[in-house]
């Protein structure tokens, strides 16, 4: 079962690396934000398959809380600014 | 300045969350012996939640609770919290901060004096990170506002 869980994370390595493709190239300001979005829930995928296969679960359910938590406000405060500050070009 | 958020969605989600925001940070705090967190880490979930209201309800709003004054205000209470336990731990004939020496004022035994010690010196380093982090989030908010680069709408 270790194993599947381990080939499971490796596969969302490759993936965080695809939404920091688009993170980094993105055309404008909102593919950026999408992708950091991204990155940030497959992070917190990542951390609960590592609590799984070190078998420490209940502690990294604590860390991805707080990981889940301050994505969701920096995504807000990003909106913010976007929003303030005009630079969306569709 | 950050105006009041017009979104339904985003008020109310605030609203609900934030209850569970300063729980998870009070759980953070008291068991940072033996789980992830500490005083640093509750003082910083304290403070996003802190950012959290600011943004979905304004800064307005928001410093009606909590001024730069209050912050700053809380800042020293922190830092007076953690000296101060320190140099009580002096005063009663140990080191800084050797928690053991407490048990003679508290009434407990040694091993659970050095936990009660623990305890009131990362409430204090909570305290102050939050205070801190809430300071620089004002001053980065305001100063963009009052150069009148960024802030054209109003």
């Amino acid at each position: 079962m270790t194993t599947f869980f381990l080939f499971i994370g490796i596969a969302m390595c490759v993936l965080v690396l695809l939404c920091l493709y688009r993170a980094t190239m993105g055309p404008n300001v909102l593919n950026r934000t999408a992708g950091i979005s991204a990155i940030g829930t497959k992070t917190l995928i990542i951390l609960l398959i590592m609590g799984i296969v070190y078998d420490r679960i209940d502690m990294f359910v604590d860390i991805s809380m707080v990981y889940a938590l301050l994505n969701f406000i920096g995504c807000l405060v990003l909106a913010k600014y976007l929003e303030r500050s005009r630079e969306v070009s569709c | 300045m950050i105006r009041d958020s017009d979104d339904v969605i985003v008020k109310t989600l605030a609203r609900l969350l934030m209850p569970f925001i300063v729980g998870f940070a009070l759980y953070v705090l008291m068991h940072g012996h033996h789980s992830p967190g500490g005083g640093f880490q509750g003082g910083v979930i304290l403070a996003a939640g802190f950012v959290l209201l600011c943004v979905s309800f304004g800064l307005q709003w928001t410093q009606r609770w909590m001024t730069r004054k209050t912050a700053e205000l809380f800042s020293s209470i922190g830092v007076f919290i953690y000296g101060g336990i320190g140099v009580l731990c002096l005063i009663l004939g140990g080191n800084y901060l050797d928690y053991g020496r407490l048990s003679r004022v508290l009434g407990v035994d040694v091993a659970e004096a050095r936990s009660l010690g623990i305890l009131g010196v990362e409430i204090g380093v909570a305290l102050a990170v939050m205070a801190v982090m809430c300071t620089l989030f004002f001053m980065i908010f305001t100063a963009v506002d009052e150069s009148g680069g960024q802030g054209g709408e109003q």
